[in-house]
């Protein structure tokens, strides 16, 4: 019996260091729509920023032009300000509240599947259902938010409309969206830590607190920093709840760089301007990206 | 000890937690109400909605908000948002798959080169390529078409993760089992491999789905007809700021509308919620 074994064992180990060309025809069904549809157009983009180019008609060489031409765009200036206003928003409250939502969660409470449930709902759903149901909620004579803020003697707040406000409007939507992706991920590393540690620390007459602050917080380090990455990049991407909700406005307020990145294409015809935009956007994402991987290396070591 | 201590501490609970119980529940409660509100007002007639008196439960219904929801091609959206991610969900779940198994069991050059290039690719945010895709997909005279849809949502790296992570805990003795009967490399991945792996493409399928589904920035740019929008794209014009569709009809009306466009969703997860989280946190805690 051993022997068989040994030979299949064997035989196991001489076909996996054999090169398999078949390989290359397994994975080529993938490859080649992801080389095709998502990695050429990137190629293909940073040709086009250097071009101006519309719907009709050939591309025609313009060197350098987009790119300074973006740095003296206000509205360029505008739409990147505002990434960080709801950078400073939305990352915060979602990382926080996602955290504290997810330690509710993780004690063994009654009813406390429906409330994970209901924290992970809004995720599911698109945009636009975001994105209208916010509006409708957040209308400044009739919304639902204004009614019950007029109990704690607040006036209507014109979320949308008022170029103070919508950014904050966009943002609370957001908020609502984005938190489910961060309270699964911290539920997640939560249930991974091994309970007799939390058991020898209540030994130990640690309470809830020092348990915290101790016990689990430094074991959520690299999610928490995974999170604020992922909630930080995705910000930066924020478009289609900014697209219905408030289409920008009022007077560029609530812009984001892919929301003008959308006009340029779609509304002004200029791909190669547009094109130039996202690559600006995109050398900020790999940067922030690179940022985190430097510092939690630098944490851990 | 009373009946509650007893309970406390089988729980392993202590007195604070009937405080934070209840607490947490109500927030969660609240957290769902936008919900509440959504079809609540889908239900309501015109003349209630714009009102001053909050009435969680109508005090009349009307279903006109859904018939009124239809004059508009939503059929249609609704077809082609089906389409569009059903077709981009099973080649993207299938090819993933196969990319996976291949990747975690077979051994060729460049194996860990393209799986590199596949995690690499996740930095890049897909908004850089649309602007350049779109052009092209004009160009060649695929704009608006179902083809445009669908082809760029294929080449979803998560996928091939998933499959990967799945394939390189395989048992080893069943592969080789079948290799002894002399079967191929697809004989094995088709035969073998891939009716034993339920979990990640259920996984796999359901998040795919759902991402196909409520896709939104690219269907918006390559979708110049009315005909060949899909059901978010469509639907997102009855916004007050992009269409004028509920300055016409109200927020009864886009109430109705929304909530056709997230019953897909909110029915698949409720049904395979494990499916939903599980994947999730599998694909990006271990990255």
């Amino acid at each position: 019996m051993s022997a068989v074994a040994h030979s299949i064992d064997h035989a196991g180990q001489e076909t996996s260091s054999e090169v398999d060309k078949a390989g290359y025809l397994l994975v080529a069904f993938f490859a080649i729509p992801f080389f095709l549809f998502n990695i050429m157009p990137v190629l293909f983009g940073f040709y086009v920023a250097f071009t101006r180019w519309s719907i009709v008609g050939s591309p025609k060489w313009e060197g350098l032009n987009n790119f300074t031409r973006a740095f003296r765009d206000q509205w360029v200036a505008v739409a990147f300000k505002n990434i960080l206003f709801y950078g400073a928003i939305i990352v915060p409250c979602v990382t926080v509240l996602g955290l504290v939502f997810a330690l509710f969660v993780n004690k063994r409470y009654p009813l406390s599947s429906l409330a994970r449930t209901l924290f992970f709902a809004p995720t599911v759903v698109s945009a636009t259902v975001i994105g209208l149901v916010w509006v409708w909620l957040l209308d400044t004579q009739f919304g639902l938010i204004n009614h019950y803020l007029s109990f704690f003697g607040i006036d209507n707040v014109p979320w949308l409309t008022s170029t103070r406000w919508s950014l904050v409007g966009v943002s609370i939507a957001s908020i609502w969206w984005d938190l489910g992706l961060a309270f699964v991920l911290f539920l997640a590393a939560l249930q991974d830590i091994p309970g007799e540690i939390n058991d020898a620390a209540i030994v130990d007459g640690a309470n809830r607190w020092q348990r915290f602050r101790y016990v689990i917080l430094p074991h959520l380090r690299p999610v928490i920093s995974m999170v604020v990455t992922l909630q930080l990049i995705s910000t930066l991407r924020i478009f289609s709840q900014v697209y219905v909700m408030t289409n920008g406005g009022p007077a560029g307020s609530s812009s984001s760089p892919i929301h003008y990145i959308y006009t340029i294409a779609i509304v002004r015809n200029l791909f190669g301007y547009a094109s130039a935009i996202a690559i600006l956007l995109f050398v900020l994402i790999l940067a922030i990206t690179f940022a985190q991987r430097f510092l939690l290396k630098e944490r851990g070591a | 000890m009373s009946w509650l201590e007893r309970e406390l501490e089988e729980r392993r609970l202590n007195r604070l937690d009937l405080l934070i119980w209840p607490i947490g529940i109500a927030v969660a409660i609240l957290w769902a109400l936008p919900f509440v509100w959504m079809v609540s007002t889908s239900f309501k007639f015109p003349a209630d909605v714009m009102t001053q008196d909050i009435e969680w439960l109508p005090s009349r219904v009307t279903f006109d908000n859904y018939i009124k929801v239809f004059e508009y091609p939503v059929l249609r959206w609704g077809v082609n948002s089906l389409i569009q991610a059903a077709a981009a969900t099973f080649f993207c779940v299938l090819f993933g798959a196969m990319a996976g198994y291949a990747l975690a069991r077979m051994n060729f050059p460049g194996r860990n080169l393209l799986f590199v290039i596949f995690l690499a690719s996740l930095m890049i945010p897909v908004e850089v390529s649309v602007i350049p895709l779109l052009l092209a997909f004009v160009k060649i005279g695929w704009a608006s078409s179902y083809q445009a849809l669908i082809l760029p949502a294929i080449g979803n790296v998560f996928s091939v993760y998933i499959f990967r992570q799945f394939f390189l805990n395989f048992p080893a003795e069943l592969e080789d089992a079948a290799k002894m009967d002399g079967a191929g490399p697809f004989n094995l991945f088709f035969r073998i491999a891939l009716p034993l792996a339920r979990a990640p493409a259920i996984a796999a399928s359901v998040i795919i789905f759902t991402l196909n589904w409520n896709s939104f920035l690219w269907p918006l740019l390559v979708t110049f007809d009315e005909s060949m929008k899909t059901l978010p794209v469509g639907v997102a014009a009855f916004t007050p700021v992009v269409g004028s569709r509920t300055q016409i009809e109200g927020y009864s009306v886009a109430m109705a509308a929304v909530t056709i466009l997230s019953i897909p969703s909110l029915l698949l997860f409720c049904f395979l919620q494990r499916y939903f989280i599980q994947g999730i946190s599998q694909g990006s805690v271990k990255q």
